[in-house]
Formats: structure tokens, C-alpha cells, sequence
């Protein structure tokens, strides 16, 4: 029988998922993936995880905890640095060791550290840790990581020309997945900002892209910026941003606003993230300046949806209104 | 015979029934606490009105507040909008040249840009109800004033005290306090009601241009102490409509006035229907693990609708049969 290991589908999983199931994949492990978000996930999460962590770490635990009994290790990677001189979110470095704390009868952990802060050459260190677990041979390792990276790339390409990233496909029709779309079918342009772990859950979200698609509203998300581009525009900052994750979303919603090319900007935030309080607020202060509107959503474990749907609905009104529609609203005051 | 448009808005603490002419005057309104019953608060308030006037011709429904989707299952309206785009709405219709509006409900709180006659920003308050009507309800219960009362407490102050408005739970502990040091009863109301401006001004108003001029809404906005604290607060007039307690409603009548206007009919059910008997039943469907609660309306046994699914197994259902039936 072949080793099993789990990827909770939450966190980076939105980020890495087709870069590590093709590593494993290569190495003959059979990957076990939790479901997407639902109820139960997020119970049991809410109720194993620490009180004051956010929404998403909260799901995560949820999936740890589904997975627990259905394999032979979880793959929990200890995300540190993604770039030289920069940092991911304290959540990431502790990610590992929050879910040994809270969850009980775990099957071992694949816990690699992942710290390329000062060097790129720690990737490798990390790869072939991870792949001792399931065999000797370096090379093999290797080999196996550098066909799934070449894949991962290509997909990351992809999206860079406007592919709609692969968690959000099922919120699109296959015509949306081409990329020399007519851009004349949308009514708005929307880019929704935040962290891909709230972005692409639909559950937690409340299926916001697909809500704002059924309007008929282009949505793009951070993923979908080439990385350079949005490096080049969060240079603009008075001040090094040290966070890998905002220097996407502050950098590439910088470029789309200083470029006017989109309509209005969501935030997407989980309530009580520590980046976010920080980036929301670079974020807004740009699109004043450029008068390109902005609002933000916070979501916590609420799941009744009204507030939600009324602030998306306002927010496309008031860009229509903006326009001088005048067909939907009265012209007199 | 009379005719008029119907503006519907329910709210999480109060339904409120408009009927206006065709000049957007106001010929009837009507605030009902909803209590978290809003099928039987709306069958109340539209048999109030049957009772009330004899001969009558609706025109047109709109309706808003977070339950207008279930409102407009119930009544059939003509449009269903947001709260932000009604309040809008409304307030141009009271001042047109109007710039900033300020509205604060039982649960939601706002602010509306408005430049030129057209909504330029807004914000809301984010999941935590802190710094609305609810607040200051708890909190009047708290020191045992009526909270119609609560305003004029607040005005008698010449010395507020300062109570901490982040969270209502702050708020709460802050106030015990300062009571057992032995602060007139004024002076905290006073206190609290600038805590609450405080609080609006720092979170929903964050970063917002609040020029004159400015136009205060909501239920709240029947608190004098609130207004003063606002006029303080921002150094300019603080105007509240006539009719500020129903502006939502009034943003409807007028939405659905220009609605009809375009469709030439309307779909509204007329206002017998407070003599149906809705249920509403809720399950949970165990189809699959994300365990929905679906709702299910049915009005004299018939099924009206079903919501709450989010793969529309149980939704999707009625809109095939309702297909067929025409």
C-alpha cells in the first residue's frame, strides 16, 4: 500500500496545491486532500483552534483535524520566507506548531522549514527534507520537485496573462478561461484584494467572486499580477515592505490603480489580520488618490449572508451611478 | 381614490412602512419594532394600512433593509435595493444638493459620500455592531433611562465624562466604573453618546471627506444628545429630515416610483394579503457536509420559496415548478 499524506485544503494550500501534489505525485505518494470548507470543517476548527487566531488559521485546523485519521503524515510546511529579506505572516512560522498544540492524535508531521531569507540555496535544503520521508535517493527528490515546479510555473504564467486562477474556475464558465477575452462582455472590472486563503474558499468568502460574477463583473485577483510588476509598484512605498504577501496585494493593486485599469477595489479581510490592517489602508489611501473606489469586507464565522450581499450590491450601484447611469436611478434629487 | 407608492424597509430592529405620492410627499408612515419577526410585523403594518384607508391603489413596492429579499417574497415588490443606494436616495430627496449623509440603524451604521448628486463613497460598519442603535439601547438599560429619554439626560450634562466606545463590552465595564466613582447620571450619558461619535467618526468614517451639507438619518438620529455630540463633534450643522426615522423606506417608494414608471405595472400582491397565513419552516439538509439551513416559505399551504442551499438543490426546485404551474 502507498504512503498516504494529507494537504489541508486551506492556507498556502490555494498558493502551492498544484506544485506539491505533483512533487509527491512524482515521488509515488498518494496525496489525500481535505474537502473544500463546510460546516463541520470550520466547527471543529473554530472550536480546536486558539481563541484569537483568524478565520482561515481557524479553517485550517478544521481540515488538519478531518484528515487526522486517513493518513500516514500531514504536510504542514513551516513558511518563514518566500524572499530575501522578507517574512511571511507570524501565522505561517507557527503553523505547524499551532495544530500539534490544539489537535490531539496527529500522525506525524511533515514540518519543513521553508527560509529563504537570505538565501534561495535553503529551498533545496528544504526539498530534499521533505522527500527523506518517503525515500533515499536525492536525486530522485530533486527531480521530482524540479518537473513540479516547471509545471507550477507554467500555471503561474498562465495566470500572470489573465488566466482566472484554478481555484476560481468553478465559479467561471470554460469561455472565461480563455485569455484573449472580449473585454467588452463585463460591465466593471473588479479587483479583489486579500489573501488567497480568503479569497479562493468559497465557503468563507460566502462564494464572493461568484456572487460578483453572476452580476457580470470581471473579478481579479492578486494571483493573477505578474509578481515583477507588482514588486516594481510596491517600490513606491516610502518604506521596504518586509511582508512577501504585501508586496503582492499593496504592489499589485497599486499597478491596476495607478494604470486605471479596473473599475473599483475589494478588500477581502479576515477579521483581526495583522497584515491586512496594514495593506488595507496603503491600498485605500492610493485608490482616493486615483478616485478609483474602494470598500472592504470583513468575515469572521458569520454565515448568515445579508450583510455581505448589501455591501457588494451598493458598491456595484455606486459604480454605476458614478458612470451617470441615469437609466436606473432618479436624475432629480 | 387614493394612490400612492409603498416604500418597505425592514430592518434588523424596526420595519417601517412609507405610502407617498407622486410628488415623493409622505401620506402615511409607519415604525414597527420588528423583533425579530419580520413576516408578522409586515402583515401587521400592511393590515394597518388596509384598515386605514378604504380606498387605496399601490402603485408600486420597494423594498430594502437586510430583509428585503424575504420582504419582497412576501409582498411582491417592484425593486428590491440595498440600504446605502435607498438612504441615498432619500436624503437627495430632502436636500438635493446634500454632500454627506449619516446614517446609524439598529445594527448597521453608515456614512454616504455624496458629490455632485451622485454617491462617490461609503462605508459601513464592519461585523461588529459596536457604535449603533443597539449600543446605545444595552446601554440606557444599563443606567435605567428610557431610551427616548436618553438624548435629554444627555443634554442636561455640562460635564461629560469619558467612557471608553471601542466595543459596546468595553463601553459596558468602562461605565460600571465610572457610576461606582459616582458620576452624575447625565454626565455618563452625555459621555456615552460622544463615545458613540467617536467611535462612528474613527471606524465607519475613517478617512472620509465629511463636508456640509451633512444629513443625519436612522433611527438613532431621534437622539438630541447624538445630534449634539455630531454638531460638536464636526463643527458644522447637522440637519435630520422630517422624516428621518423612515428614510429607507422613502429611498424605496422613490426607487419603486421610477421603477413602475419604466415597467408600467406593478407586482404587488395587494394589501390583503396580511390575511394569508405565511409559515416558514427551517431544515437543515444533509445532502452533503456543508449541512445548509434552508428556509422554506409558504403562504396558505403553497410553497413561495425556498433559500438558504448553496448548491440550489432545494431552491431550484420551486423555480422548475413555478416553470410549469405557468
Amino acid at each position: 500500500m502507498r504512503v498516504k499524506v494529507g494537504i489541508p485544503r486551506g492556507m498556502f494550500y490555494h498558493d502551492y496545491y498544484l506544485l506539491w501534489k505533483r512533487f509527491f505525485d512524482n515521488l509515488e505518494v498518494e496525496v489525500v486532500m481535505s474537502p473544500k470548507t463546510n460546516r463541520d470543517i470550520l466547527n471543529t476548527g473554530v472550536q480546536a483552534c486558539v481563541d484569537e487566531a483568524c478565520l482561515p488559521v481557524k479553517v485550517f485546523h478544521g481540515h488538519v483535524d478531518y484528515l487526522k485519521d486517513k493518513v500516514d503524515y500531514i504536510f504542514i510546511p513551516k513558511f518563514i520566507s518566500l524572499y530575501r529579506g522578507e517574512y511571511c505572516c507570524p501565522k505561517h512560522l507557527g503553523l505547524p506548531d499551532m495544530v500539534r498544540h490544539s489537535i490531539d492524535g496527529l500522525p506525524q508531521i511533515i514540518d519543513t522549514e521553508v527560509n529563504l531569507r537570505k538565501s534561495n540555496r535553503r529551498l533545496k535544503k528544504a526539498v530534499l527534507e521533505t522527500g527523506r520521508y518517503f525515500t533515499n535517493n536525492p536525486r530522485k527528490i530533486l527531480k521530482a520537485f524540479d518537473e513540479a515546479y516547471d509545471k507550477y510555473k507554467q500555471y503561474v504564467r498562465l495566470m500572470w496573462q489573465g488566466v482566472i486562477p484554478i481555484d476560481l474556475v468553478g465559479f467561471y464558465d470554460s469561455q472565461h478561461l480563455k485569455t484573449n477575452e472580449n473585454k467588452n462582455s463585463y460591465k466593471k472590472r473588479i479587483l479583489l484584494l486579500g489573501h488567497s486563503y480568503n479569497v479562493y474558499d468559497e465557503y468563507i468568502n460566502m462564494n464572493l467572486a461568484n456572487k460578483l460574477k453572476n452580476r457580470n463583473i470581471k473579478v481579479i485577483t492578486t494571483e493573477m499580477i505578474d509578481e515583477e510588476i507588482a514588486r516594481y509598484y510596491a517600490l513606491k512605498l516610502p518604506k521596504r515592505m518586509f511582508w512577501t504577501h504585501g508586496q503582492r496585494i499593496v504592489g499589485g493593486a497599486f499597478s491596476l490603480i495607478e494604470k486605471k485599469a479596473i473599475d473599483g477595489v475589494i478588500y477581502l479581510s479576515a477579521f483581526g489580520c495583522g497584515l491586512d490592517s496594514v495593506l488595507m489602508d496603503l491600498v485605500e489611501r492610493k485608490a482616493k488618490e486615483n478616485q478609483i473606489p474602494y470598500t472592504l469586507l470583513t468575515i469572521d464565522e458569520h454565515t448568515g449572508e445579508a450583510g455581505l450581499n448589501t455591501r457588494i450590491e451598493a458598491f456595484i450601484d455606486m459604480l454605476e451611478w458614478r458612470d451617470g447611469d441615469e437609466t436606473n436611478f432618479p436624475t432629480h434629487g | 381614490m387614493a394612490k400612492y407608492y409603498m416604500g418597505i424597509d425592514v430592518g434588523s430592529v424596526s420595519t417601517n412602512i412609507v405610502l407617498m405620492d407622486d410628488n415623493n410627499n409622505i401620506h402615511y408612515k409607519k415604525y414597527l419594532r420588528t423583533q425579530g419577526k419580520p413576516i408578522e410585523v409586515l402583515k401587521k403594518g400592511i393590515g394597518e394600512i388596509e384598515d386605514k384607508f378604504d380606498k387605496l391603489e399601490v402603485l408600486g413596492v420597494g423594498v430594502t433593509g437586510s430583509g428585503r429579499y424575504l420582504a419582497n417574497i412576501i409582498v411582491g415588490a417592484d425593486i428590491v435595493k440595498n440600504e446605502i443606494t435607498a438612504h441615498a436616495v432619500a436624503g437627495l430627496n430632502v436636500i438635493p444638493d446634500v454632500r454627506t449623509i449619516i446614517e446609524i440603524g439598529g445594527q448597521d451604521s453608515k456614512i454616504i459620500l455624496i458629490r455632485d448628486k451622485i454617491v462617490t463613497d461609503f462605508a459601513m460598519n464592519t461585523v461588529c455592531a459596536a457604535g449603533t442603535g443597539s449600543f446605545l439601547d444595552r446601554q440606557a438599560i444599563r443606567l435605567g433611562v428610557d431610551i427616548s429619554d436618553f438624548g435629554k439626560l444627555a443634554l442636561q450634562s455640562k460635564n461629560s465624562v469619558r467612557i471608553a466606545g471601542r466595543c459596546a463590552v468595553f463601553a459596558e465595564s468602562d461605565m460600571i466604573h465610572k457610576q461606582q466613582l459616582g458620576h452624575k447620571q447625565s454626565d455618563i450619558a452625555k459621555g456615552l453618546c460622544e463615545a458613540l461619535v467617536r467611535n462612528y467618526l474613527n471606524n465607519v468614517g475613517k478617512g472620509k471627506e465629511i463636508l456640509p451639507p451633512v444629513l443625519f438619518q436612522g433611527g438613532v438620529a431621534a437622539n438630541i444628545g447624538i445630534r449634539q455630540a455630531f454638531k460638536e463633534a464636526l463643527g458644522m450643522e447637522v440637519h435630520v429630515p422630517e422624516n428621518y426615522d423612515v428614510m429607507g423606506a422613502i429611498g424605496a417608494a422613490i426607487l419603486a416610483k421610477e421603477e413602475v414608471k419604466k415597467t408600467g405595472r406593478t407586482n404587488f400582491k395587494g394589501t390583503s394579503l396580511h390575511k394569508m397565513d405565511y409559515q416558514v419552516n427551517g431544515f437543515e439538509c444533509n445532502g452533503c457536509s456543508n449541512l445548509c439551513e434552508v428556509i422554506e416559505i409558504k403562504e396558505d399551504g403553497k410553497l413561495l420559496a425556498r433559500y438558504g442551499d448553496k448548491c440550489g438543490k432545494w431552491s431550484n426546485i420551486i423555480n422548475d415548478r413555478d416553470f410549469k404551474l405557468a
